[in-house]
Formats: structure tokens, sequence, C-alpha cells
């Protein structure tokens, strides 16, 4: 979908640029532009949705752009985005001589979807009305379980047995419809009575739900950003979380029939970044030397092959060999 | 005999767990959560830990360790010599560690050190999985192809050979290792014949215990 963005004076990332993959592990130290990437995405959603301006308005001397192009068949389609300000970008302009091209791009744009999960906001009942996709902190996750119990059973069956093959403590997912019009849920636990309330989960139970939920979604989004992927995950657990992921991605290597969705992920896990050794291609790290941050693909060391035999990448990030880490003074 | 595997993933534990049964002849007594590495050169870091914690904590009397070595020097049969230690073969490596990690141990749970069971898959565990139904896989293969500089199959793949995808997941992966090894577990013949890094884990597991 999004094939390279380029960036000009936005936030930390004055003069950089990144091609992105079907799927992307974004790493890097704190403030280096990972959040911004995802921003950037949410900028370009929220712009693609408006008429378009003219290219005469586009450029502020200084100003921060974004320029983004798309893979095919959208490639004669190219972005850009103005900015008033690091935090406003206000203006799009879009380079096509293809109409049907950029509309088809809108309507892919419109389902973008980012995602900072929030426990304490997924453990509250949710208003029924409000499931028609999991909200940005998660915080519908019991309105969209019981739609998708209700409109996509399928789908939802599937999720309930990931869920219980990952956590086989549990027995299933309980939906209670209140007559106020709101949903809880909790799950069902082995030898005993009661079902776990939601409110008595651990957090990284909410977090595993909530990406079953976007990778058992049966019409999921054109690309989804989620920041933090091992958040509350066991470090063992997280090739399964890997492979929720990749689910989205490549819908056929799980045997589902659907388009790709393009994924941006982050995180701070070197053991997360351990389950990409055989995928570096999908790895981009992000340098930081003093206010200016710039992306590279892990892919692009030429001395990957010999780093791994002395390490793990997670090690090996950790290290400093890859970059991506802090400055320290 | 009771017995602790360590090993780099899940999958490679659930082949192990049957391979060593068929090695026996009898199912064995395997420690219920296995120990997992991530990966070289993860195995080395830890194993001298796992074999203090088994020696001194547990009464388990067998260690069989794994791992794949697609980017390293072959043990071959003139590694066995008395007092020959290769630096970079992953083989000699994890004795090596046994070894020096046992050296000075004190009797504990009545055995004075744990019986060493090292295998190494080469370049993969996922060409034990192949061998017998692709007859171009092999160690043999292997070795020739890094003496002439032209693999004859990377570890990529190997995997995607038998999961039919380069990106498997772990059910998929550990439905698929199972399905293959069936066919070892009948008869581990031409797998210890075709990988001498098989053959000695069975060899290691088959010795006497320690004294």
């Amino acid at each position: 979908m999004i094939d390279t963005v380029v960036f000009h004076n936005f936030k930390a990332l004055r003069n950089t640029s990144l091609r992105l993959s079907l799927f992307n592990l974004v790493i890097g130290p704190n403030g280096s532009g990972k959040t911004s990437l995802i921003q950037a995405l949410q900028q370009l959603r929220t712009l693609s949705q408006f008429p378009l301006g003219n290219a005469a308005m586009h450029t502020r001397s200084g100003g921060p752009e974004i320029s983004f192009t798309f893979t095919p068949p959208y490639s004669s389609v190219v972005a850009r985005l103005g900015c008033a300000s690091d935090l406003a970008c206000d203006f799009m302009h879009v380079d096509s001589l293809d109409t049907a091209a950029w509309f088809e791009v809108k309507s892919r744009l419109s389902t973008m979807r980012s995602y900072v999960l929030d426990h304490d906001a997924m453990a509250q009942s949710s208003a029924r009305v409000d499931s028609a996709t999991l909200a940005t902190n998660g915080g519908n996750l019991a309105a969209v379980l019981a739609a998708r119990r209700r409109d996509a059973p399928a789908a939802f069956t599937r999720l309930e047995a990931e869920l219980l093959r990952l956590l086989p403590e549990f027995t299933g997912i309980v939906l209670e419809e209140e007559s106020d019009g709101r949903v809880r849920f909790s799950l069902g636990i082995a030898g005993a009575g009661e079902p776990v309330r939601a409110q008595n989960l651990s957090q990284g139970v909410f977090y595993l739900l909530g990406l079953l939920v976007l990778s058992f979604d049966p019409t999921p989004p054109a690309v989804v950003c989620i920041e933090e992927i091992d958040r509350g995950i066991h470090p063992r657990m997280l090739r399964e979380i890997r492979d929720v992921l990749y689910r989205l991605s490549y819908p056929s290597s799980f045997g589902e029939k659907r388009e790709p969705v393009q994924v941006i992920a982050t995180t701070h896990s070197p053991y997360m970044l351990d389950q990409f050794r055989d995928h570096p291609e999908e790895v981009v790290i992000t340098q930081k030397i003093g206010h200016e941050a710039r992306f590279e693909r892990l892919s692009d060391r030429a001395d990957l092959p010999e780093l791994l035999r002395e390490g793990t990448l997670g090690d090996m990030w950790f290290s400093g060999i890859l970059g991506g880490v802090p400055e320290e003074r | 005999m009771k017995v602790a595997l360590l090993s780099e993933s899940p999958a490679d534990e659930a082949v192990l767990r049957v391979l060593v049964d068929a090695i026996l002849g009898e199912p064995a007594q395997i420690t219920e959560a296995g120990f997992r590495a991530r990966g070289w050169p993860n195995v080395l870091q830890v194993l001298p830990a796992v074999i203090r914690h088994l020696h001194f904590n547990t009464d388990v009397d067998t260690l069989v360790v794994t791992c794949d070595s697609d980017d390293s020097p072959v043990h071959t049969q003139a590694h066995e010599a008395p007092q020959y230690y290769h630096p970079h073969c992953r083989m000699c490596q994890l004795r090596a560690v046994f070894r020096q990690t046992s050296k000075r141990f004190p009797t504990a749970h009545g055995r004075l050190k744990l019986r060493r069971v090292v295998g190494v898959a080469v370049p993969a565990l996922e060409a034990w999985l192949l061998c017998g139904r692709d007859n171009d896989i092999s160690e043999d293969a292997w070795i020739n192809g890094q003496q002439t500089g032209r693999l004859p199959f990377t570890r990529a793949e190997l995997k995607f050979r038998i999961y039919q995808t380069e990106r498997p997941s772990l059910p998929h992966e550990i439905e698929c290792a199972l399905r293959e090894t069936e066919r070892h577990r009948r008869d581990l013949r031409r797998l210890e014949y075709d990988f001498p890094g098989f053959a000695a884990l069975m060899k290691d597991l088959k010795s006497p215990l320690p004294l």
C-alpha cells in the first residue's frame, strides 16, 4: 500500500526517508521518530479524506513536509503533506494523472488504524453501539467482541480458539450485554465456577486479546500501526505475538483468503527483535544523533551474517553495534 | 532415565521429545518444561547454568542439547581425535562446555555428573526432517557445498520445503515437524547415516551414565 515516506523538517525527522515493507518492525531509542512515523501516517489518513488543495499552497519555506508514494497499482500517486507546525499538518496535495488510482488510495487510507492499547480502558464495559472497529486504545474491546460474535461468528470462533490455545488456563470468552446498552466481558477459567471479570485479568491478556481482535478481523484495515507490541507479554510468547501480526500481513501463510495488511509495529524488546532473525528486511532501525533522526533497514547491514555468528539480534541491538540506542552523556 | 532438553524453539523441542523416545526404544521421563536458548550463541551462554542447575537442584540424569549449524564448520571424524578441539565447531564447543562446567562437581543426587547428549543439526533441524524424503539433503551435501563455495540449499529453502511458507505459525511448524519425525521414529537408520550430527546424539544417549 504505502511504498515510501520522505520527511523534511518533521519533528526529529529532519531529512530522511523510509521504504516500507508489508511488515515493518521499527526499533530505536525513545524520541527517535518511531511514533512520529505513525503520526505522519495518521496525518495522511486524516488529510486524504478532505478535498485536495493546490500545489502552490503546499510549500512553506522551511515548514515540515512529508511525501508518500504507493505500491503498484497506485505507483502513479504521490501525496505531499504540508505542515503548519510539527504537530499540525494542515494541507495535502496529490500528484497524479490517474484520478481513479487516487480515489482508490483514498478509500484504502480511510481504513487505516493506529493503536496504543491501554489495559485500563480495555477492562471497562463499552457501549454496544461503539463496535465498528477497535478504538485506538482498545477501549471498546467488549463491544467489538460482541459485534464480532454476532456479525462474524466464524471469525469470532477462530479468535476464541487462538486465545485458548495461547492461554490454556481459560475456557472461553463470556460476553454480557446489559440492559443499559453496555457490554462487559470476562474469561471462563478451567476449574473455577465463576469466569474472571475483565477488571481482574492481567495486562498481557488485554494486549493479546487486542492483537487477536485485529488479526482475526474478517475485513481488516489496509494499514495498521501498533505501538509496543511486546508490552505485557512473556518473552517466550513473543514468537506467537509475531505470528499473530504476521497473520495480518501474510494471510496466505495462515490459510486466510484476503488482502494482506501493511503493518507498522514498534518495540523496545530485544527478545522481540530476535524473532526477526530470518527476516531482517522487515526491521527498521531509527538512529538519533543529536536532534536529528533517520531510518535504516537492518537488511542493509552488509556484515549482518557475521554479526549473527557472534550473538543474537537482540544482543547486537542492545550492545549498540546495530545502532538504535539512546545517546549517553 | 530422567531427561532434560535444551533447544532453540518449541518445535525443536517437540521433535526431540519424539526422537529421544525412539532412540531409547521406550518412553523416557522427560521434564515437562524444556530449557530454551535464543539461537546460537545463546545456547553456549546458557548451557553452563543449565548444567549446574540440573546437577545441584534436580535428579535429572541426562541433558540433551541441540543446535543448528548453518554458518560454522561441521563436526567431522577428525574432531573426534583425543585432545582435539575445533574452536568454531559447535559440537566441539558444546562438549567442551559440558566438560569444563562439570569438571569439579561434587556428587549430588547420587551422581557425579549429568550424561551429556549433544546433537548438531546441519544446517538446521529442518534438514533432519527432510532426510529420506529429499535425497539431495544430507550433511555430506552441505560439507561439499562449504568446500566448493556453492551451498546446495539454504536454511530458508529447507524451511519452505517443510512448511510451504517462509512464515509458518508455530502450530503449523510443530505439526509439520512431528509428521516428518514420525517417519524417523519408525526407523532411525537413514537419519543416523546421513546426519552424523544426529548419530552423535544417538551415541551419547545410549552411553552408560557417568559414574
